[in-house]
């Protein structure tokens, strides 16, 4: 649905993103994660055709934003807040993108009764608030019943009935056949709405996982008790695996609980503790993105 | 057709025309009130008198020419340039259609202002006892106001798209005014090429040229295409080229 070739963008000396490729399947949630100033605007503003790319390309369904036949029908982008006239209606702010991409004007009264902004259509964006005026963001993407939504942080500053809504908008989209990719930096956000992850760091890609390989790839050690920890550990060692003795009778051992206790079983070593410590997608998100200490 | 649409749209659902016909209005008179009342009643009643008193809905063609840039730098100032790159990516399009739009708004708005003229110096006359002689010699600059009106907002839209800061646009446009028609001047004859010069010349609407320092009209009606030309070709080319503004990363 995406495909991100070689992308490169620079601005004067400083380069946003470098040579990023990655490509999103249909039908899934992707979470775009990077730190602050890591190229996620960047590069989505680049796949929407609002910023150029110095090399490389980034399509959606193979073609270039801009050669889209129906752009809105297509993809539906909610980027910042903020971009409405605030002397503006939010009716007539939807209103005058449905008529600049031919879309009927009925299809307006839809979406404001979607995003649940029926009530405050007739009011001025002006006077909205940060919540109301993301969900108009939010209407505007669905104008064109799109099969792709793209969204650069859209939790930014929602309270946390906001971010729930948002949530439960999203996972209902997804389970409706959409594809929905989102750039945050709420991780627990994306950690609860994402199948998988992209995630960049200085405008390169340092990951591109599902959520779950990325959690278990960040998992600590597997907390091991037993009252034959030395014997256990030298079978664990002969196995190839590594660990080390904490306390008297305790192991960490840096391998699956299921491995450790086939291996105790075949062993004949008993167990009395075999706890996993799982890891998170933060945990993952701050290894794969943490700086080199000098 | 569609973002020509969208364009109109978005041009009559905020104030900005509001405010600025009520402020044509009240400027208009202003003036007429002081032309009109500072002249004596054998003055008014020469046809050049009253062709001139009818021409001056040419104020007209300087809102038209801030019209025109703000139809294309408020949305850089309020960030809806995003959205409507997004439902019309080909920015030339778009552009077109502002240009179109443009034009058609400032039509209708230069039209009310030579309404307003009419309104306004027919009540002076009246109140002096003078009567307005309305035939195709005094009405001529009628026609010249709607024209370099239309002109007017086809630069003030390439320049928006040149400079795409609303400030900036602005605080140009009226230095240009201001100053820079005037320094022009120093270049003797040359300067009745200057844009300023040339849109006066679309409004004194005159078949031929009555003066060193300004063109007869249709002249000037060549001129003023030729700088909605440059203007906006330049302007739509630096649009084109560049990337729209935005406060992420």
């Amino acid at each position: 649905m995406i495909e991100v070739e070689h992308l490169t963008k620079r601005f004067r000396r400083a380069t946003a993103v470098d040579d990023l490729s990655f490509s999103m399947p249909r039908g899934r949630i992707t979470g775009f994660l990077g730190p602050n100033g890591a190229g996620k605007t960047t590069t989505l503003r680049v796949l929407l055709g609002l910023a150029l790319p110095t090399s490389g390309r980034a399509t959606v369904a193979g073609r270039r934003y801009r050669e889209l036949d129906a752009p809105l029908r297509t993809v539906g982008a909610v980027l910042e807040a903020s971009n409405y006239h605030p002397a503006r209606s939010g009716r007539n702010h939807l209103l005058v993108l449905a008529r600049a991409a031919g879309i009927a004007p009925a299809r307006v009264e839809k979406v404001l009764a979607q995003v649940e902004l029926t009530d405050a259509a007739r009011r001025r964006v002006g006077g909205y608030s940060l919540g109301m005026r993301q969900r108009l963001s939010v209407a505007a993407a669905l104008l064109g019943d799109p099969e792709l939504l793209v969204l650069d942080e859209p939790a930014n500053g929602l309270d946390p009935e906001g971010i729930r809504w948002l949530r439960t908008f999203l996972r209902s989209f997804a389970d409706s056949g959409g594809t929905v990719f989102v750039s945050s930096h709420v991780l627990a956000e994306v950690s609860q709405l994402a199948d998988e992850v992209v995630i960049i760091h200085r405008g390169k890609l340092v990951a591109h996982q599902t959520v779950a390989e990325l959690t278990l790839q960040a998992a600590g050690a597997t907390r091991v008790r037993s009252p034959r920890a030395e014997e256990l550990l030298a079978r664990l060692r002969e196995a190839g695996i590594d660990g080390d003795a904490t306390e008297s009778g305790v192991l960490a051992v840096h391998a699956p609980p299921e491995r450790i206790g086939d291996l105790a079983a075949e062993a004949g070593i008993p167990l009395h503790e075999l706890v996993a410590d799982t890891g998170s997608l933060e945990e993952a998100f701050l290894e794969l993105t943490a700086e080199p200490r000098t | 057709m569609n973002a020509f649409r969208a364009e109109l749209l978005k041009a009559t659902t905020t104030r900005l025309l509001l405010w600025f016909g009520l402020g044509l209005l009240a400027f208009l008179v202003l003036v007429l009130s002081i032309h009109i009342g500072s002249h004596d009643p054998e003055s008014l009643r020469e046809l050049s008198t009253q062709r001139t008193t009818l021409g001056f809905g040419g104020i007209a063609a300087i809102v038209a020419v801030l019209i025109g840039s703000l139809l294309v730098t408020a949305e850089y100032a309020h960030g809806t340039i995003n959205q409507s790159f997004l439902a019309v990516p080909m920015r030339g399009r778009l552009l077109t259609a502002k240009l179109a739009a443009g034009v058609v708004v400032v039509f209708v708005l230069a039209a009310l202002a030579d309404a307003a003229t009419l309104l306004i110096s027919e009540l002076w006359y009246h109140g002096r006892g003078e009567t307005l002689h309305l035939g195709s010699y005094t009405l001529a600059p009628f026609l010249g106001v709607v024209g370099a009106s239309m002109l007017a907002g086809g630069i003030g839209v390439g320049l928006g798209a040149l400079i795409r800061r609303q400030t900036g646009t602005i605080i140009t446009i009226l230095l240009w005014l201001l100053i820079g028609e005037g320094v022009i001047n120093a270049a003797g004859d040359s300067a009745r090429f200057a844009p300023g010069h040339a849109l006066g010349a679309v409004v004194a609407a005159h078949r031929t040229s009555t003066s060193g320092d300004m063109l007869a009209v249709w002249p000037a009606v060549v001129v003023g295409l030729v700088y909605v030309a440059i203007f906006c070709g330049v302007g739509f080319l630096a649009v084109a080229g560049s990337d729209v503004p935005s406060r992420g990363d």
